[in-house]
C-alpha cells in the first residue's frame, strides 16, 4: 500500500516537473515529405544535428514520408497534434502550389510558419542540340515556335516556374512533364527537349561537360557560380523565382513552446558548422523569421495560383 | 587509375564483410521456401540507408545473387522451389536427392551457378558501357516501344495465354492509380490522399509474392512432407562434368541474353535453358530422371540472369526482372537515378557494382560449397513458425519504406490478390511486369505524342522505335511459330 502511494506520488511529481520544466522533454520529430537521401532530407538532417548540438539534451528526429509530390508528408505535419512535438519540412511545392490543384487535406492557412532556412536558386538551361544557346536566341526562337521545356512533374515547382516565366515574358512555351528531375535531365542531355529548369549545382556539371548551356538565372542579381549568365530582370522581364524550405507545424502550438521553437530554429540555422556543411552540399542558406517566411510563401502562392488558373489546372483534384 | 581507386574501395574489410554477409543472408533466404530473393532485397533496403551507395548496393546484389542460387537448395531437397527461378531445377535435382545423391546435386548446382554468374558478370563489365552510350538516344517513343516489347514477354511467360493477358491488363489498370503522369490529375484515389502516388511498388510486391505465398503455405501445413535424406559428398564426378559442359555454356549464354532483355527474369531463362539442353542432348531421355546436366542447365542460366539483369538496370534504368526492380528502388533511395547518366555522374558506383558482382559470385561459391551439409537442417524449421515469421517481416518491410499506413493496406490487398491468382493459375509475374512497365508505357506514349504534336508517324519513325516494334511483333508471333515447328517435328517423327 505504502509502496503504491510512493510510486503514485513520484509519478505525480515527475509529471508536474516535466510540465513546469522546459519544453521539449521528449524527441521532436520533423516529417520530411520526400524520400531519404534527397536535398530536403539531407539538409533537414543537418539542421536536426545543429539543433541537438545547440540545445543540449534535446532530440530532433527526421522521419521521411514521401509521396504525392510532398502532400502526404506535409499533411501529416500540418494536421498533427499541435503539441510542438511534430513539425514538418515546409517546402514550396506542397505549401504554395499543390493546394491550388486541389486534393490536399490542407491549405496555406492551416500552416504555422516557424522559420525558413534555405532557398534553392533556379536557372534555365538550353539542352543538347537545342536551336538556341543564350537568352536572346531563346526569346527570338520562342516568338516563332513554343520551346519544349522539361520539368520534374506536372504541377510541380519547375513546371509552375517555367510557365510563370512564359507569362511574364509574354511568350508561349510547351511544358513537357517527366517523372522526377533526373528523368528530365536525362532527356535534356540526350537532346530530346529544348530547355529545362535546374538548380545551379545540378547545371554546373552538365555545362562543364558541354551538354547544356546556360540561358538565364531566376534571381534579381547574377550569381557567383555563373557570373556571365544574365538574369531575367536585367533583360527587362520582371521575373524572379526560387524554391525554399523551412520548418512548419500545425496551428495551435502553445504560445510559449512556439516561441522557443522559433528562436531555436534561428540559433540552429545561424550555427557556423551547419552553414559550412550546407554550402558544401551546394545549398543556399538564408534565415527568415516566421513573418518573412509566411510572406514569401503567400506571395509565391498568389503567383502560382494565377499561373495554375491560366493553365486550367485550378482545383482539378477536388 | 580511376578504375583502380574505385575498385580498391571494394577490398576494404568493411565492404567485403558486408558483401559476404549479404550473399550468405541471400543464400539462406533463397533456401527457405516462401522467402524469395525479391523479398530479401526489399526487406533489407532500409538497412542500406546509412551505408555508402557502393557498400549498400553491393550488399543488395549479394542478397540477389545468393538468393537466386539458394533457391536450388529447397528445390533439390524438398521439391519446393525456394524461388521461382529454381522451379526447373526440381526436375532433375529432386530425383538425384531421392537416389541419395543430394550432395552431388547441390554441388553441381553450385558450380553451375558460379559459372553462369561469372560469365554474365564479364558481359556486364564489358558491354554495359556500350549500352549506355546508345541509351542516350532513348527518347519518349523509344521508351514506349521498349515498354511495349517488354509487355509482350507476358505472352511467352504465362502458360495460359488468356490468363496471362488478364493478369497483365489487371496490372496496367492497377498502375493507373495515382497522379496522371502528364496532367497531374489524381486518378482512382477516391479522396484518400495516401494514394496520391498510386500503390507503392515495394509493399505491393511484398504482398503479391511473400504474403500470398504464406497463405498458400498455410493451406499446405499439416500435409506430410518427404523425410530429408542424409547428404553425403559434394563434388560431381568427372563424367558428370563432361556431360554437363555444353549445358553449362549454353545455359550461361541463354541466361545472359534473357537477363539483358528487360521483363523476363531467371525463371524463364532456366526453363528455356533446360529445354535447350534437353533438345540438343544425345540422351534426352535421361533428363528428368536425376541427370546432372539438367541441373547444370537451369542453375547456370538463372544465375547468369542476375548479373545480366543489372545491364539494362544500370545502363537504361529499366529493371530486367522483379528483383532488379526492387534494386532500382535501392539505388533511388541512395539518390542515384539508374540510367545512362549514372555512368557519367557516378562512375565510381558503377565500377563498384561491377566488381561487387564478381566478389558476390565468388562468395556464393564458397558459402554454397561449405554449407551443403548444413542446409538440410535449416529446412527442418517447422513451417508454422516460418510462416508467422514471414508475415511479421511483410508488415515491417512494407511500413518501413514510406511510413505510410496506406502501404500496409496495399500489402495486404496485394497478398490476397496474389494468393487468389496463384490458386486460379493466373501469373503473378505477368501482373508484376505490367506494374513496372505500364506506367512507363503510358507516360512515354503521352509525352511522345505531346512532343510530336499528336503526330503518330513522327512518333513512330526512329530506328530504335521501329526495331522494338519489330521485336514486339516477333515476340508475339513466336509461340505460333514454335507450335508450328513442333507440329512439323511430330509429323516427321510419326512415321518412324
Amino acid at each position: 500500500m505504502n509502496k503504491k502511494l510512493i510510486i503514485a506520488a513520484a509519478l505525480l511529481a515527475a509529471s508536474i516537473s516535466t510540465e513546469a520544466f522546459a519544453f521539449p522533454d521528449r524527441p521532436i520529430q520533423v516529417i520530411v515529405p520526400y524520400s531519404a537521401g534527397g536535398g530536403t532530407d539531407l539538409s533537414l538532417r543537418l539542421l536536426a544535428e545543429s539543433f541537438e548540438r545547440n540545445f543540449d539534451g534535446s532530440t530532433m528526429v527526421v522521419r521521411n514520408q514521401p509521396g504525392g509530390g510532398g502532400s502526404i508528408g506535409t499533411s501529416g505535419a500540418v494536421l498533427a497534434r499541435p503539441d510542438g512535438y511534430t513539425l514538418g519540412a515546409g517546402a514550396q511545392g506542397p505549401l504554395a502550389l499543390l493546394p491550388h490543384l486541389g486534393g490536399t487535406p490542407y491549405n496555406i492557412d492551416d500552416v504555422e510558419f516557424i522559420g525558413l532556412f534555405g532557398r534553392n536558386l533556379q536557372v534555365m538551361v538550353a539542352c543538347k542540340d537545342a536551336p538556341f544557346s543564350n537568352f536572346d536566341e531563346f526569346l527570338e526562337y520562342s516568338k516563332t515556335k513554343a520551346p519544349q521545356i522539361g520539368n520534374s512533374g506536372a504541377g510541380g515547382a519547375n513546371h509552375i516556374s517555367a510557365e510563370a516565366f512564359g507569362k511574364a515574358a509574354n511568350i508561349k512555351i510547351e511544358s513537357v512533364p517527366f517523372g522526377g528531375s533526373s528523368e528530365a535531365r536525362t532527356a535534356c542531355v540526350g537532346g530530346h527537349i529544348d530547355a529545362m529548369v535546374a538548380s545551379p549545382a545540378e547545371a554546373l556539371g552538365q555545362v562543364e561537360a558541354g551538354n547544356v548551356s546556360m540561358l538565364f538565372v531566376m534571381e534579381p542579381e547574377r550569381i557567383d557560380l555563373f557570373p556571365d549568365t544574365p538574369t531575367a530582370v536585367e533583360k527587362g522581364i520582371d521575373f524572379t523565382w526560387s524554391s525554399w524550405k523551412g520548418i512548419i507545424g500545425p496551428k495551435g502550438i502553445p504560445e510559449q513552446d512556439l516561441k522557443f521553437l522559433r528562436s531555436a530554429i534561428k540559433t540552429a540555422v545561424e550555427d557556423e558548422e551547419f552553414r559550412k556543411k550546407m554550402e558544401e552540399m551546394g545549398e543556399f542558406v538564408i534565415y527568415e523569421d516566421a513573418e518573412q517566411y509566411e510572406a514569401r510563401a503567400r506571395s509565391d502562392s498568389k503567383t502560382a495560383e494565377a499561373v495554375i488558373r491560366d493553365l486550367g489546372m485550378y482545383g482539378m483534384n477536388n | 587509375m580511376d578504375v583502380l581507386s574505385s575498385l580498391s574501395q571494394l577490398f576494404e574489410l568493411n565492404t567485403l564483410w558486408t558483401i559476404a554477409l549479404g550473399t550468405l543472408g541471400g543464400l539462406i533466404i533463397g533456401a527457405l521456401p516462401g522467402l524469395t530473393a525479391t523479398m530479401g532485397v526489399a526487406l533489407l533496403i532500409p538497412m542500406t540507408f546509412g551505408m555508402t551507395p557502393v557498400v549498400g548496393l553491393n550488399m543488395l546484389i549479394g542478397i540477389y545473387i545468393g538468393g537466386i542460387y539458394g533457391g536450388c537448395v529447397s528445390s533439390i531437397l524438398l521439391r519446393t522451389p525456394g524461388t521461382p527461378a529454381s522451379a526447373a531445377t526440381v526436375l532433375d535435382g529432386y530425383p538425384m536427392a531421392q537416389r541419395g545423391e543430394a550432395g552431388k546435386a547441390l554441388g553441381m548446382a553450385t558450380i553451375a551457378s558460379t559459372i553462369g554468374g561469372l560469365f554474365a558478370a564479364i558481359v556486364l563489365a564489358t558491354l554495359a558501357p556500350q549500352l549506355a552510350s546508345i541509351a542516350l538516344k532513348f527518347g519518349a517513343p523509344e521508351y514506349f516501344a521498349l515498354a511495349l516489347f517488354g509487355l509482350t514477354i507476358i505472352a511467352s511467360l504465362s502458360g495460359d495465354l488468356l490468363k496471362g493477358a488478364i493478369s497483365g491488363l489487371l496490372g496496367i489498370l492497377i498502375s493507373c492509380v495515382g497522379a496522371d503522369p502528364i496532367t497531374g490529375v489524381l486518378r482512382y484515389t477516391f479522396g484518400v490522399s495516401g494514394f496520391a502516388s498510386g500503390f507503392s511498388f515495394t509493399p505491393a510486391l511484398i504482398g503479391l509474392f511473400a504474403l500470398s505465398e504464406v497463405f498458400t503455405q498455410m493451406e499446405r501445413i499439416g500435409k506430410s512432407e518427404a523425410p530429408v535424406r542424409t547428404v553425403s559428398g559434394r563434388w560431381p564426378s568427372r563424367t558428370d562434368m563432361r556431360e554437363s559442359k555444353s549445358a553449362l555454356i549454353r545455359g550461361s549464354i541463354i541466361g545472359t541474353i534473357i537477363g539483358i532483355i528487360p521483363g523476363t527474369g531467371s525463371g524463364t531463362a532456366s526453363w528455356i535453358s533446360y529445354n535447350e539442353a534437353r533438345r540438343s542432348s544425345h540422351t534426352p531421355e535421361k533428363f528428368g530422371t536425376g541427370y546432372a546436366p539438367g541441373i547444370a542447365a537451369t542453375e547456370s542460366a538463372n544465375n547468369a540472369v542476375c548479373a545480366a539483369a543489372l545491364i539494362p538496370l544500370l545502363a537504361l534504368g529499366i529493371p530486367g526482372d522483379v528483383v532488379t526492380a526492387v534494386l532500382m528502388g535501392g539505388l533511388m533511395i541512395q539518390g542515384l537515378a539508374p540510367g545512362p547518366m549514372l555512368f557519367q555522374t557516378n562512375p565510381d558506383v558503377i565500377i563498384g557494382i561491377f566488381g561487387g558482382t564478381f566478389i558476390a559470385t565468388i562468395f556464393m561459391f564458397i558459402f554454397g560449397m561449405a554449407l551443403i551439409p548444413l542446409f538440410s537442417r535449416i529446412l527442418l524449421i517447422p513451417r508454422q513458425m516460418l510462416a508467422m515469421t514471414i508475415v511479421i517481416f511483410c508488415f515491417i518491410g512494407s511500413f518501413a519504406i514510406n511510413l505510410n499506413p496506406v502501404d500496409l493496406y496495399t500489402m495486404i490487398g496485394f497478398g490476397v490478390l496474389g494468393w487468389g491468382m496463384q490458386k486460379f493459375g493466373f501469373s503473378q509475374a505477368a501482373l508484376c511486369i505490367a506494374l513496372i512497365l505500364g506506367p512507363m508505357m503510358e507516360a512515354n506514349l503521352r509525352r511522345g505524342l505531346l512532343q510530336s504534336g499528336d503526330n503518330l508517324i513522327e512518333f513512330a519513325s526512329g530506328p530504335i522505335t521501329l526495331l522494338f516494334f519489330f521485336l514486339t511483333i516477333l515476340s508475339l508471333g513466336w509461340p505460333m511459330i514454335a507450335r508450328l515447328k513442333q507440329r512439323n517435328r511430330k509429323t516427321i517423327q510419326a512415321p518412324e
